[in-house]
């Protein structure tokens, strides 16, 4: 229980071959890493082909990530890298020279529009505000979780709890949230 | 049903044993239920890292126009005044940062606690900035009879049962003393959004922090006030 591993575990799956470790690698990473590229690029269309390209170019190159990097940090450093290449040179031209979904033998996931828009829309204010009213301890765990990135074993020390309850309290409020947005159609 | 979304939970923060990210990996790969849900774990999250950059941009915002007008401080205030920029915007949760609520007051110490957020301190001493946090926190009035006359800006009067606060009407002033100095050698100031805070170390030992949406063309009176008397 609560052993800590970072994205090791899912590093070491990706990299033996394991598409449902590869697409949920994806899918943790995703919003992010759109969300950083719509602010890069000021187009939430080009944030999509790059986050597309970036993630095929992550699972073709993921034996070369050593883990001296976080692995989002790798991530966006390809992204990066990429969006670069593309802003080079015209984008249109560029783009058929890039990468293309028939070199690997995957379904891309991907995220809706509706949940494109929720990470650039003031919804996100909706769920911010609703985290406000959680109950306290729920809302620490949470919170030191996400906002301060800290693993279950400091914010237990932090909470003088085990780490089992520190597991449950970041569950709880993930399940809240994701009932809340159900609940309010966002 | 919850055991397994909890796992998942879990796996979304690496913080799970070899058999849980196994089992974990086979509930996504089985069941698209699992799969939604733990792709609303990464919006949330997402969400909620992204409110925290929003905030971080408040800071590069009030640096980036703090140091345009900074010359104008320069002229504005004496030359004892300097100007020191914090994150302290980088934690305000609500329009008035001075009605800190319990709720964002832990926020508040939670994001100090960071590695993160101390490494944004820009110039600024973490006991000042535990200073600021202190008062924020803090709810006790201050006893009347220890703010003297000559610091309250010229129109501004207290307010009825509110003996640390004084208005002239339109802007607000806090003042809080506390029995040390943090160092602080000289007036130094902050802005947070609409709101001033001024550090004013007293020369008998004292330190007189006074906040609220006064500008520096009031509180220079006040200032110039407190540095000259004898």
């Amino acid at each position: 229980m609560g052993k800590v591993n970072g994205d090791k575990m899912l590093v070491n799956e990706i990299k033996a071959g394991n598409q449902i470790a590869f697409e949920t690698m994806v899918i943790k990473y995703q919003p992010k890493l759109l969300s950083s590229l719509i602010s890069y690029t000021k187009s939430i269309e080009q944030a999509e082909d790059l986050c597309q390209k970036t993630f095929i170019r992550v699972w073709q190159k993921i034996n070369t990530f050593r883990g001296e990097s976080a692995l989002f940090t790798w991530i966006y450093r390809i992204a990066i890298n990429l969006a670069k290449n593309e802003f080079s040179s015209s984008y249109a031209k560029a783009s058929k020279k890039t990468d293309s979904l028939d070199d690997m033998d995957y379904e891309m996931p991907s995220f809706t529009s509706p949940e494109a828009d929720l990470i650039g829309s003031q919804l996100a204010d909706k769920i911010h505000s609703y985290i406000q009213n959680l109950d306290i301890d729920i809302k620490t765990a949470f919170t030191l979780r996400e906002i301060d990135g800290r693993s279950y074993e400091e914010i237990a020390r932090i909470m003088e709890c085990p780490i089992g309850t520190v597991r449950s309290r970041i569950f709880r409020a993930r399940q809240l949230i994701v009932e809340f947005i159900n609940k309010e159609n966002i | 049903m919850n055991n397994k979304l909890e796992k998942l939970s879990a796996l979304y923060d690496g913080e799970v044993s070899d058999n849980e990210f196994n089992e974990a990996l086979d509930d996504l790969k089985l069941n698209s239920h699992s799969k939604d849900i733990f792709k609303q774990f990464a919006l949330i999250s997402e969400v909620m890292q992204r409110k925290s950059l929003e905030n971080k941009s408040k800071l590069s915002n009030i640096f980036s126009i703090t140091s345009k007008i900074n010359p104008i401080f320069t002229n504005v205030l004496t030359a004892a005044a300097t100007v020191l920029i914090t994150t302290f915007t980088l934690y305000q949760i609500d329009d008035d940062r001075f009605a800190v609520s319990k709720e964002s007051t832990l926020q508040l110490s939670s994001a100090l606690s960071s590695d993160e957020a101390k490494n944004q301190l820009i110039n600024s001493d973490q006991n000042i900035v535990e200073h600021m946090i202190h008062i924020m926190q803090s709810n006790q009035p201050h006893d009347s009879d220890m703010v003297l006359d000559d610091w309250i800006p010229v129109g501004f009067q207290p307010v009825k049962n509110k003996p640390h606060q004084f208005t002239n009407g339109q802007n607000n002033l806090y003042l809080h003393i506390e029995n040390k100095q943090l160092g602080i050698k000289k007036v130094k100031y902050y802005k947070a959004n609409q709101n001033w805070i001024y550090l004013i170390p007293l020369k008998d030992g004292r330190l007189l922090t006074a906040y609220g949406d006064v500008p520096p063309e009031i509180a220079k009176r006040m200032i110039y006030s407190i540095n000259n008397r004898k």
